[in-house]
């Protein structure tokens, strides 16, 4: 347990996974990336729903390559996320799914140099232990 | 014509000093707002029947405060959750409930304590809902996600650093003329170039500057505007969007916000267009708020902003003025009510120094990325 101020700022954000994301971490704890998908018109949905927003179909959790390209992304210089206090810079990255159009996910892209991230760049998901807790996490190295 | 509106008018603008500490607490600073725009409007509390606010859980509430200045019976009060993505619809929600006879004479405020810093996420710790995905990786904090979009455009536009120091930069020199802004010194290109980064690609002039504060406007219905002291300013008509379930990430062009859908909705409503703006009060809590909000509105094409606002096209004797106050960026963060204010006071011609001349139309904005809304202001009944 977290108990002084100096531990909880050393401790990066953890998930409170819900019924409809709890899919998605028991996943990733099986080192696995899956995606919320519906079972009816085989739409990608993130954040998961538990019915398709579209067609109203059961959802479920399916693996994805984890490949995909840099929408856009930010080099973090502020110290502002407990966790994250320290060891700046970093990158962070929106990713658009290679499965999907418009299908994003948000991470770290891990062991880069922040001078060569561009928009456009490929990418593929890797899954981590994430600090201060017992979730797996997936972040993004260059292709 | 969706103009309605304008059977309201704004007939009351107070505020407080907006100081970066303030030590006092949200109510206090809300009561004095209140109590400020009320004796502007030459009304006294025990004439309000209407009391309503938007905050994000961080602040006073309407009945609170109706309580602390002396009203013990409120007829339409609501309090609605959101921060600059809902100004536009609590101001012409409070225009609604008068022109409705649902309340003759409502408050509205917003009100920033010390207690609220978006900038920084230093508390939570455990994180539910959307957030649950990104927060773990360090990512949180307006000020990262909008330096997301403003990368997009500039790998999509080619625009650049030194277009959103065109932006901050006019900003502070309006702010110079301005004694209740909080960040006074004018600044150059060199000093914004030099600033230090906050999430490339945005620098710390490209963040508005946070405070303590309160802004509270009264309402009331044109007709009994005609008897009060100032010169009644018309809501003519407000439109809002919000899209993609209000996820940051998910919006499918980064390159554009909100407005892409509120902007012409606002000027079909009206028979308007950006040309017909003598001012435009643009929501900026970062820079990159103004260019693509800007771009939406059709003041300019895409990518032409920077030039827009070099060539001296945004400010006094150029195509319409943007943020004569200074904006968020420099007359301090009152979550977008300020630049309710400061249009009231320009189209009553109150605005001294920085008074744009002859000004007759305003547009407020507020809000950024997939949600927001926008408000135009007319100082002659319509």
């Amino acid at each position: 347990m977290v108990t002084d101020t100096a531990d909880v700022l050393g401790v990066p954000p953890q998930p409170a996974p819900d019924a409809d994301s709890q899919g998605f971490w028991d996943a990733t704890a099986n080192g696995e990336l899956a995606i919320c998908r519906c079972q009816s018109c085989r739409l990608w949905l993130h954040p998961p729903l538990e019915r398709c927003r579209a067609c109203a179909g059961h959802t479920a959790f399916e693996r994805v390559s984890g490949t995909g390209e840099v929408y856009t992304f930010i080099v973090v210089r502020q110290p502002s996320v407990p966790g994250y206090l320290e060891n700046l810079p970093y990158v962070v990255v929106v990713v658009e799914l290679d499965e999907q159009k418009g299908l994003r996910l948000t991470s770290r892209l891990a062991e880069v140099d922040p001078g060569k991230v561009r928009v456009g760049m490929r990418v593929r998901a890797e899954l981590v232990p994430l600090a201060g807790g017992d979730f797996t996490v997936p972040v993004f190295r260059p292709e | 014509m969706g103009t309605a509106l304008s059977g309201a008018a704004v007939v009351g603008i107070g505020r407080t000093a907006f100081v970066r500490k303030s030590g006092r607490t949200t109510l206090a600073m809300a009561a004095e707002a209140s109590r400020s725009a009320l004796a502007d409007a030459g009304l006294t509390p025990s004439e309000v029947d209407g009391f309503t606010c938007y905050s994000t859980g961080d602040s006073a509430g309407p009945l609170q405060v109706a309580g602390a200045i002396g009203i013990d019976d409120i007829g339409w009060s609501t309090g609605v959750m959101g921060g600059g993505n809902v100004v536009a619809s609590v101001v012409a929600g409070a225009a609604a409930a008068v022109v409705t006879n649902q309340a003759d004479v409502v408050v509205v405020y917003r009100v920033l304590g010390s207690g609220t810093r978006y900038g920084k996420a230093n508390a939570a710790v455990i994180v539910g809902g959307e957030g649950q995905f990104a927060a773990p990786h360090g990512y949180m904090v307006p000020p990262q996600w909008f330096a997301m979009w403003c990368q997009r455009h500039q790998a999509v536009y080619g625009s650049t650093s030194e277009d959103l120091g065109a932006i901050a930069i006019q900003g502070r020199e309006h702010a110079s003329h301005n004694p209740h802004a909080i960040a006074r010194d004018p600044i150059t290109l060199d000093d914004y170039l030099a600033g230090r980064w906050v999430n490339e690609p945005f620098r710390v002039y490209d963040c508005c500057y946070e405070v303590d504060g309160a802004v509270a406007l009264v309402v009331t219905s044109a007709e009994r505007a005609k008897d009060l002291p100032h010169k009644p300013i018309y809501p003519l008509a407000v439109s809002d969007a919000s899209g993609f379930g209000g996820g940051v990430d998910r919006w499918d062009d980064m390159t554009c916000m909100y407005s892409r859908e509120a902007a012409p909705r606002l000027w079909n409503k009206t028979g308007l267009g950006p040309k017909d703006m003598d001012l435009a009060l643009m929501y900026d809590c970062f820079t990159y708020t103004v260019m693509a909000t800007f771009e939406d509105f059709g003041f300019c094409a895409k990518g032409e902003v920077g030039e827009y606002f070099r060539s001296g096209r945004a400010t006094y004797g150029g195509d319409v003025v943007v943020n004569p106050h200074g904006g968020l960026l420099s007359e301090g963060y009152l979550h977008g009510l300020n630049h309710h204010y400061e249009a009231v006071l320009q189209l009553r011609n109150e605005a001294g120094d920085r008074q744009v001349h002859g000004a007759e139309t305003a547009l407020v904005t507020a809000g950024a990325g997939p949600y927001g809304g926008a408000l135009i202001y007319v100082n002659e009944a319509w």
